[in-house]
C-alpha cells in the first residue's frame, strides 16, 4: 500500500469530495501544482480551473471557481468558493453563462466592479466547460 | 345569557385557527431540521478556513491590510440587521430591530452616522417606516440564505470599508442555540480584530515551516474577505434556523392558547345549554301546574 493523501474538497455549502488518493493537481495563479504524499506544509491561493485527483488507475476531475489549498501532514484541504465534479457539470448551462458574460462584457467595454464580477463568472464557466467537456464520462 | 348559536360559532372559529397554528408549528418543526443541517454542512468549510487563516496569520505577524486597519475617524458605520421575511415568530424580529436601533443611538452618541443593511422584509419595513432608507436590502431569502447573499453583503461592506467611506461594520442577528432558544447578538465584522486572527493562531499547534503560494501576504489578502463572507454566511444560516425555532415556539403557544379557549368556550356553551333546558323545564312545570289548578 503506497502512502496516500487524505483529500477533502469543501465549499461553504457542503463537502464535495473526500478520498484517500495518491496525487492531487490544483490550479494556482502561477500554473498547475501537483501534490504528492510527504509534501511540505503549504497554503496557496487557487484560481478558477481544474482539480485532478489520482488513485490507482482512476482520475477524478473537478472544476473549482477559485479558493485555497492547505497541505499539512498528508492532508489536503481544498477550500473552493464553488466546486463540481466533472460528471455533475451542466455543460449547456456553463456555455450559456459564458456567452452571457461575454456579451455583457462587450456591452460595457470598460473596467469596473461589474467587469470584475463578470470576469470571475467567465473564468468559472470556462473552467466548467474545460472539465465538463472532456471528462464528463468519468 | 349568551346566545347558544354565537358560542357555537366562536368555538368553530377558534378551532379552525388552532388547525392553522398547529400546521404552522409542524411546518416550522420540519424546517428547523433542514436549517440545522445547513448549518452543519457549512461547518467544515468554516473550520478549515479558520485553520488556514490561523496558519497564515502566524507568518504575517504585523500584517498590513485595509480590513485589519482601524480607521482614525469614526464617522460612519454600517449595521447589518438580519431578520426574517415573515412574521408570526414571536419576538424574533423585534428583539433584533430594537437592538439595531439602540446601536444606532449609541453610534450617534459617539458622533457617528449609521447606515443599515436590511436582510429580511421585516427589517426593510421597520426602517422605512421610521424614515431610514437601507443602503442595501435583501428580501425573500431569509428562510434559505445562500452563500451568494453573504458574498454580496460582504463585498459591499469590504469595498466601502477599504475605500474609507465607512469606519466600522456591525452585524445584529439571532444566534441559534437550540430549537427552543436563540440569542440576539451583536457581532463586530469590520475592522477585523487582530486578536481574532491571533486567537485562532494560539489554538493551533505550532506547525513547521509553511510554504505559501504565491506569498503569505497574498494569501492573507485573499483570505480576509473570504473570512468576512464566512462570518456573514454563518450569521444568515443561524438566523434562518432561529427563525424557524422562534416560529415553532410562537405557534405552539398559539395552539395551546386556542385549546384553552376552546375548553372554556365549551364550558360556557354547556352552561348556557343547561340553563336553557332548566328554563324550559321550569316553564313546562309551571304550565302543568297552572293546568292542574283548573
Amino acid at each position: 500500500m503506497p502512502r496516500t493523501l487524505a483529500v477533502e474538497i469543501v465549499t461553504p455549502e457542503r463537502i464535495v469530495y473526500t478520498n484517500e488518493v495518491e496525487f492531487v493537481v490544483v490550479p494556482t495563479f502561477d500554473g498547475e501544482m501537483g501534490v504528492l504524499p510527504l509534501h511540505a506544509p503549504l497554503v496557496g491561493v487557487l484560481k478558477p480551473g481544474e482539480v485532478r485527483v489520482k488513485y490507482g488507475d482512476t482520475t477524478d476531475w473537478f472544476a473549482v471557481s477559485g479558493g485555497y489549498i492547505q497541505v499539512h501532514e498528508d492532508k489536503v484541504i481544498i477550500l473552493a468558493d464553488n466546486a463540481v465534479s466533472a460528471s455533475q457539470i451542466d455543460v449547456e448551462e456553463a456555455r450559456r453563462t459564458k456567452e452571457r458574460a461575454q456579451e455583457r462584457l462587450k456591452e460595457i467595454g470598460h473596467a469596473g466592479d461589474e467587469v470584475d464580477g463578470l470576469a470571475l463568472d467567465l473564468d468559472w464557466a470556462e473552467a466548467q466547460l474545460r472539465v465538463g467537456g472532456s471528462h464528463a464520462q468519468v | 345569557m349568551p346566545n347558544l348559536r354565537d358560542i357555537r360559532q366562536r368555538i368553530s372559529n377558534v378551532q379552525s385557527t388552532r388547525q392553522i397554528t398547529r400546521t404552522m408549528e409542524m411546518v416550522a418543526t420540519a424546517k428547523i431540521r433542514k436549517a440545522q443541517s445547513r448549518i452543519e454542512s457549512a461547518r467544515p468549510y468554516a473550520l478549515s478556513m479558520m485553520e488556514v487563516l490561523g496558519n497564515v496569520a502566524r507568518f504575517v505577524r504585523d500584517a498590513k491590510h485595509p480590513l485589519l486597519e482601524e480607521h482614525e475617524k469614526h464617522e460612519r458605520v454600517v449595521i447589518v440587521t438580519v431578520v426574517s421575511d415573515r412574521g408570526l415568530c414571536g419576538a424574533f424580529n423585534s428583539n433584533i430591530l430594537r437592538m439595531a436601533e439602540g446601536l444606532m443611538r449609541e453610534e450617534a452618541a459617539q458622533g457617528a452616522e449609521s447606515d443599515i443593511i436590511a436582510f429580511g422584509k421585516k427589517a426593510i419595513g421597520y426602517f422605512r417606516y421610521r424614515g431610514i432608507e437601507p443602503m442595501a436590502s435583501y428580501r425573500d431569502v431569509s428562510d434559505k440564505p445562500s452563500i451568494e447573499e453573504a458574498r454580496s453583503i460582504a463585498t459591499r461592506v469590504i469595498e466601502a470599508y477599504s475605500a474609507g467611506e465607512i469606519d466600522g461594520v456591525k452585524m445584529v442577528f439571532n444566534r441559534f442555540k437550540n430549537a427552543a432558544e436563540h440569542i440576539a447578538e451583536i457581532h463586530d465584522l469590520l475592522p477585523i480584530k487582530h486578536t481574532v486572527v491571533e486567537d485562532e493562531t494560539d489554538a493551533m499547534q505550532l506547525n513547521p515551516e509553511y510554504v505559501f503560494e504565491p506569498s503569505a501576504d497574498a494569501v492573507l489578502e485573499h483570505l480576509l474577505p473570504t473570512y468576512v463572507e464566512t462570518l456573514v454566511y454563518r450569521a444568515l444560516l443561524e438566523s434562518a434556523a432561529s427563525e424557524q425555532g422562534a416560529r415553532r415556539s410562537a405557534m405552539k403557544s398559539a395552539t395551546d392558547n386556542a385549546s384553552e379557549m376552546i375548553t372554556s368556550l365549551t364550558r360556557t356553551f354547556n352552561r348556557a345549554r343547561q340553563g336553557a333546558i332548566t328554563n324550559e323545564i321550569a316553564e313546562i312545570v309551571g304550565g302543568a301546574a297552572s293546568l292542574e289548578d283548573e
